[in-house]
């Protein structure tokens, strides 16, 4: 691997992010939105609820959380159908440039616009609902990286999909996260989930770490064995994924889809 | 000639039912200037992308520097560059912003000046800091040309270089390419523009169907299809002269007082005895060779059968 390769594309998705509105939408306005939305809700929902629970925490709690795995999860992938639409990749691919340094670099430009993003809705949470970041304390490190890994497992199995199916599965950019959100329990714990959807659940690493994000705002502490099991999957996901888009590349260089207009 | 730069021996790309390429093998020396030649869809830009490791072979061997991909991609690629008009570069970025991106990629060290000499050279300089969607065609293939010499490749595939581009800077895209050559600089080149093809390259290979139907130099290419024109600017006895052409089964058209009979340059003499017999009387005669124009058209036309 070259640093300055990865360099390079640090710089270009850097560039061409701040070149396009709508990529500096997707850092602020989606996620205030979000915010704006469950901050209300959550408000509405305490003052009529007669128990002691801080549901606005954890809403706000879950909305920040799954920001991490919402944005990584499209952030690469966007990154990915930009140079397909724009004709991009033969000029990238017929240098020296490797795949691995591609994605390199888009994942450290996608985490510095996450970082951004997520400092922006803490702010926005503070001002607005009085929300503390204290209040996910230290395991908000493990939860984001988590979620961040999991939503990147993903965005590399969608964008492995692209390169052999085409523009058609486009759609699973976005939809990953709208299907993942339900089995995830970002807002309700697993035993609310029917006893065939927690099934699924389990084989999340999301739903751990949101289990124990409740779990730890109410203040009984972590499982650490659930984070270990939700870490586990997460490597096993990451692997299967990384393994999955190498592979698509070169069935892209076989087929001929990495050099078709699109 | 030097040493053997590129090598390719049974190249073969079957996509499903249909094969793109097969079963090509060619090789070039350094410091040559080849032309890839064919009609659209003869398999000119599949052959390139397998050069540049962006399709995969079915079959086939690619050897480039010594090298094969497997076990040099990077080293390779380093040697090499490309240039073509159908496909693009990021069209948020400037041109200087792209083209220090593609220096960066290549780890070229002085990437400013580099990007500057071949700014300078192929008149990129007024729109360096535009963007580049906001360029028109002909300014983008100017920048694509930067691109391609900006890592001094040993080995560039140029992709139709002068398409769309004005009359005076074509001219200047091909003094460069001569100009590359002296240096060493080898390259492989696909073109429609056949004047240019003849101009600048040392040897040509015709694809058709996939298959090398020809290869030579563009002078020899041209010899063999024997068709000349003959243009006879008429003072009396053009209806003669047409019925005359007809009758001995030759292609004839006619515009104002000007006749082109095509011919096989065999055949000249036997029309002009012809048309002495026949009392024809003409202002002016000129005979245009056949041309590499010439070929291309009668080995498209018959299905590129050598």
């Amino acid at each position: 691997m070259s640093w300055t390769r990865i360099e390079a594309m640090i710089q270009k998705s850097w560039q061409n992010s701040l070149r396009d509105i709508f990529r500096i939408f997707d850092i602020f306005w989606w996620p205030a939105f979000e915010l704006f939305i469950w901050g209300l809700f959550s408000t509405y929902l305490s003052r009529t609820a007669t128990t002691g629970i801080n549901i606005v925490s954890l809403v706000l709690g879950g909305v920040i959380l799954w920001t991490f795995f919402d944005r990584a999860s499209r952030d690469i992938s966007i990154a990915m159908i930009d140079e397909l639409w724009s004709r991009n990749f033969v000029n990238l691919f017929s240098t020296p440039l490797s795949l691995g340094e591609y994605l390199v670099g888009v994942a450290i430009v996608a985490s510095v616009k996450l970082i951004i993003s997520i400092a922006f809705m803490f702010v926005l949470a503070k001002v607005l609902y009085g929300f503390q970041i204290t209040s996910l304390g230290l395991y908000l490190i493990p939860a984001a990286f988590g979620l961040t890994i999991f939503g990147w497992s993903l965005s590399l199995i969608v964008q492995g999909c692209i390169l052999r199916f085409g523009h058609t599965v486009e759609v699973f950019i976005w939809a990953v996260a709208v299907l993942a959100q339900p089995l995830s329990c970002v807002f309700y714990p697993l035993s609310s989930l029917p006893a065939w959807a927690q099934s699924i659940a389990r084989w999340l690493p999301s739903t751990y770490l949101f289990e124990n994000m409740r779990q730890n705002m109410s203040g009984a502490g972590t499982n650490v064995a659930e984070i270990v099991l939700s870490y586990g999957l997460n490597l096993l996901y990451l692997v299967i994924a990384v393994w999955f888009l190498f592979r698509s590349f070169e069935a892209a260089k076989r087929t001929g889809n990495l050099v078709k207009n699109y | 000639m030097g040493k053997t730069i590129l090598e390719v021996q049974d190249l073969t790309k079957r996509f499903g039912t249909l094969t793109a390429v097969d079963h090509i093998s060619f090789s070039v020396k350094e410091g040559e200037i080849v032309g890839l030649l064919g009609p659209n869809g003869a398999g000119k830009t599949t052959t390139i992308f397998m050069l540049l490791n962006l399709i995969t072979p079915t079959a086939g061997v690619i050897t480039l520097f010594g090298w094969n991909y497997t076990q040099n991609r990077e080293a390779i690629l380093q040697w090499l560059n490309y240039s073509s008009t159908y496909v693009e570069m990021a069209p948020r970025l400037t041109v200087l912003e792209n083209l220090l991106i593609i220096a960066k990629l290549y780890q070229v060290h002085n990437a400013h000046e580099r990007i500057k000499e071949y700014a300078d050279k192929f008149g990129v300089n007024d729109f360096l800091n535009e963007k580049h969607e906001d360029l028109s065609q002909g300014q983008k293939t100017r920048v694509y040309l930067c691109k391609a010499f900006l890592n001094d490749p040993k080995l560039l595939l140029l992709d139709e270089p002068t398409a769309s581009l004005d009359p005076d800077v074509a001219d200047l895209v091909r003094k460069e390419i001569m100009e590359a050559r002296k240096k060493g600089m080898t390259i492989l080149l696909t073109s429609h523009n056949m004047a240019e093809v003849e101009k600048v390259c040392d040897r040509v290979l015709f694809i058709n169907h996939g298959r090398i139907v020809a290869e030579d130099t563009p002078e020899k290419l041209a010899q063999k299809t024997r068709l000349a024109r003959v243009n006879l600017m008429m003072r009396d006895g053009q209806k003669r002269t047409m019925v005359f052409a007809r009758n001995a089964g030759f292609a004839v058209s006619a515009e104002g007082r000007y006749v082109t009979v095509s011919i096989d340059e065999r055949d000249i003499a036997y029309l002009l005895a012809g048309l002495a017999e026949q009392g024809v009387e003409y202002d002016e005669i000129s005979i245009d060779k056949p041309t590499l124009e010439d070929y291309f058209i009668k080995m498209t036309h018959r299905g590129g059968t050598r």
